[in-house]
């Protein structure tokens, strides 16, 4: 029989804010870990949160065998430990942060009030088995979100101020949310056109409905948008869409739910614009004869499965300003609740943007729906993917640009 | 049972739950996830500052009581700060589920449940599918150094099965699901759900891309509790009020949202996901009239914004784990049922959409509902199936619009997700209503 143990230790303190004033502080220490035991193609696992004997786990792994659950593939092995932030942030420095922050936001923004948490987070990943395998993953971030709301106004909220990152630089955070917070009280016009440059950080529900094409199980069964179409180009053709676990990048582990490893830490499913693969596990891999991506997903005590995976794009434009000419183009900041249908129509309203010059935020826009589909956005209509280091948001932040129809 | 620290308001909340998953890839079982998790959160309370410690390790909480005390600054006469004031002192047991507890059901009762509701999925047309069985029931115990004593439990179930459906291409993911309290309501729902996969296919095989447009549009006692929840329900919750006078003017109670007909209501006694017999801080659950007669009428309250509002409690205190803090969160959330029969309601509509199931919806200053199946309703009868990424509104504007509700209601449980509010995802609320007909919304 044999055996494989995994374990994620999430200690943090958090600040929690309401009306640019801490109301309450926050700590936790939780504990997850869960035994897998693995006995003649079966698996079985026990867990739950809580520092419990490995033992009383184990025979709950052994229990569940009797489940029944196939998992005829063999276990990963090697060593691997690496840690992202020896020295991260600590309590009492982030109090002061907050603090610090909380009063010029109070001092110099008084239209105002700013609300939610600043949180540090410290998380150490580890996977082990009995065939070798023992990694190790530790991190640790400084989390800034903050909810804006304008005093005038009787929405539920009206904007963000966020931050993410492993270190923090006040004077760069100052540098460019005095700017953004300045743009809020500046109404400005749309420029002119139904069909402007669009800026966005990245909507979930494009990474949803991309994660769901390029699903190895989806695209195998005639179920993906992109069925049938590995070799063929889809998108623009400087665009690259990878399975990236960069810890780096994408902050979190560097090792799937089966404890793969790629190389250099991804995998490109979409390279200069052409379909590669989709993502796989070690089970719809060897079902369907895909490549396998290490693309396995699941809860620190579930069964490795085909979910989700960590897709971001390769940054492939330099310099948003250049690029636009003298364009006037759209940030969005806030676009919550829109989505794709089926054969991938896009629309979503947009409850904040700004006017954009590819480097500075000029002033605030109406509210506005914008449209498109996934392959124009992707294709003809494609800006690029860039980095951004103006906005100070956090670690490696993107920014995605694109023609998209406006309704006003 | 804790020694609380003089002169600091204290509460103390454990929870044990005992949860279940079965998943099924196609028919094949993928998991049997059988839990039992024990955490407990801590708050103390100094008057200035609130100082919250979540645990797993539930055999130290003395330490960790002792620990927060020691990071705030004790101040005589602290009972009678108007937030401390305001705590309830209920004393209380109801273990109403022991009996019929989820967590004693044999997990092969369970697998052969699922394994009978599988082969309905043996269809042209469904390429794959993912099924599973999720239960829970919580046993939750509250006290506070006021004296509050409470002990209480919750338990629900579910079935949920989602399917890649594909004919030619035409490819969609549908869903179809079921929450209950107890196993055995489980149990002889074949005509439902093969009603449902029916609809799903004929769904993805003729669904036609909509006509973008603004329409009246007939929302499904589903998706009527989704538009109430994001349209309104999050408006209600008071802690984005607290200390805002714009809000608290636009919020006036007694000002009218809605036409005549339009009741909304909170409550917390109601059975299912939403179901909030004594809420995360040992306030006692409650309904609430949010909106009578179109008019405001109340909103929902922890005991700060209650006491911060010199409101009364309505029992809305609620985290989403004992990792969590309470924050003030719909229980059940429901628009009262009208007088029209649907029958009448579809039969006056020429040219409009009906929203039968959804995806997700979300609410700010526009709120958004993104259907799963939409139809068109064409002269009085609904048609053809329409393929819709968005139908959004205003918030201040669309309640008003509502303009005819149906005698037919039905209240539901979501299973699996649940609602989001900022870092606290997915916390289980109850929704539904009667069939719900408003004269416009933006459909995309």
């Amino acid at each position: 029989m044999k055996k494989e143990t995994v374990s994620i230790r999430t200690k943090e303190t958090t600040a929690r804010i309401r009306n640019t004033a801490v109301e309450a502080v926050r700590t936790k220490d939780i504990v997850k870990k869960a035994v897998r035991v693995y006995d003649e193609g079966k698996l079985g696992i026990g867990g739950s949160i809580g520092d419990v004997e490995e033992s009383v786990w184990e025979k709950q792994a052994k229990d569940n065998l009797e489940a029944g659950i196939e998992y005829p593939y063999p276990l990963e092995t090697g060593t691997d430990h690496r840690d992202y932030n020896a020295n991260p942030m600590d309590a009492q420095t982030m109090l002061k942060h907050t603090e610090r922050i909380l009063k010029t936001l109070r001092d110099e923004f008084p239209e105002f009030t700013f609300s939610e948490s600043v949180t540090i987070r410290e998380t150490t990943t580890t996977m082990r088995n009995s065939e070798g395998l023992d990694l190790s993953y530790h991190d640790g971030r400084f989390e800034l979100g903050f909810i804006l709301k304008e005093k005038k106004s009787a929405n539920l909220f009206d904007g963000f101020v966020a931050f993410e990152g492993r270190k923090f630089d006040p004077e760069r955070f100052w540098a460019f949310n005095r700017k953004y917070l300045a743009a809020y009280n500046n109404p400005v016009d749309f420029p002119k056109g139904d069909k402007l440059p669009v800026f966005t950080l990245g909507g979930p529900e494009t990474k949803r409905f991309l994660m769901r094409a390029l699903n190895g199980e989806n695209y195998a069964t005639n179920s993906s948008l992109f069925s049938g179409k590995i070799g063929e180009r889809l998108f623009h053709e400087k665009l690259t869409l990878e399975q990236n676990r960069n810890p780096k990048e994408t902050h979190q582990a560097f090792f799937d739910n089966e404890g793969v490893r790629n190389e250099n830490d991804r995998v490109a499913l979409i390279e200069n614009g052409v379909l590669k693969k989709p993502f796989t596990d070690k089970e719809t891999a060897e079902r369907y004869n895909l490549p396998h991506t290490g693309g396995a997903s699941g809860a620190y005590d579930g069964v490795p499965s085909l979910r989700t995976a960590p897709l971001r794009f390769k940054t492939d434009s330099e310099d948003i300003k250049k690029t636009l000419k003298g364009e006037p183009a759209i940030l969005v900041v806030v676009s919550s609740g829109g989505d794709f249908t089926a054969e991938g129509t896009y629309a979503a309203p947009v409850q904040l943007a700004f006017l954009f010059d590819g480097e500075n935020i000029l002033g605030k826009l109406d509210e506005f729906t914008m449209r498109s589909s996934l392959f124009a956005m992707y294709g003809e209509d494609y800006i690029g993917t860039f980095k951004s280091d103006e906005l100070y948001l956090g670690d490696d932040v993107q920014l995605q640009g694109f023609y998209m129809d406006i309704k006003r | 049972m804790f020694e609380f620290p003089k002169n600091l308001y204290t509460d103390v909340r454990i929870e044990e739950a005992h949860t279940t998953k079965i998943a099924y890839k196609n028919k094949t079982i993928q998991e049997e996830k059988i839990r039992r998790n024990k955490g407990a959160f801590v708050r103390v309370f100094d008057g200035e500052r609130w100082y919250y410690s979540s645990t797993t390790d539930v055999d130290r909480l003395q330490e960790k009581i002792d620990e927060l005390a020691s990071m705030a600054n004790p101040k005589e006469g602290l009972e009678d700060h108007p937030i401390v004031k305001a705590f309830e002192t209920n004393q209380d047991k109801i273990l109403q589920y022991e009996e019929t507890d989820v967590s004693k059901v044999p997990a092969h009762k369970k697998r052969e449940l699922m394994e009978e509701y599988l082969s309905l999925l043996d269809v042209e047309g469904i390429a794959h599918h993912k099924s599973f069985y999720v239960d829970n029931r919580i046993v939750k115990s509250f006290y506070s150094s006021k004296g509050a004593a409470v002990t209480f439990d919750k338990q629900t179930c579910g079935i949920r099965m989602d399917m890649d459906v594909v004919f030619g291409k035409k490819k969609d993911q549908v869903g179809v699901s079921r929450g209950a309290v107890h196993f055995e309501e489980l149990a002889g729902l074949q005509e439902y759900f093969q009603t449902e996969i029916d609809k799903n296919l004929d769904y993805v095989k003729n669904a036609e891309p909509v006509e973008a447009g603004t329409y009246p549009v007939l929302l499904s006692p589903t998706a009527t509790g989704v538009f109430t929840h994001e349209s309104f329900g999050h408006k209600s919750e008071s802690d984005f009020m607290v200390g805002d006078e714009t809000m608290a003017k636009e919020w006036k109670l007694g000002k009218r949202i809605g036409q005549k007909h339009l009741n909304i209501v909170d409550d917390g006694n109601v059975r299912g996901n939403g179901y909030v017999p004594y809420d995360d801080e040992g306030t006692k659950g409650k309904k609430t009239r949010i909106i009578t007669d179109g008019e405001l009428t109340g909103r929902l309250h922890s005991t700060l914004t209650a006491a911060l509002m010199e409101e009364g409690l309505t029992g809305n205190a609620r985290a989403v784990d004992f990792e969590y803090e309470p924050i003030v969160r719909m229980s059940t959330t429901y628009i009262e049922k009208g007088d029209t029969p649907l029958d009448e309601m579809i039969a006056n509509v020429r040219n409009g959409v009906f929203i039968d199931t959804i995806k997700h919806g979300s609410g700010m200053s526009t709120f958004t509902l993104a259907p799963a199946r939409a139809y068109k309703i064409e002269d009085g009868n609904i048609t053809t199936p329409i393929n819709v990424s968005v139908v959004t509104g205003n918030v201040f504007e669309t309640l008003a619009l509502v303009d005819n509700l149906s005698e037919e209601f039905d209240l539901l449980s979501f299973v699996g997700g649940g609602c989001g509010k900022m870092e606290q995802f997915p916390l289980p609320v109850g929704f539904g209503g009667p069939y719900t007909l408003v004269r416009e919304l933006k459909v995309e």
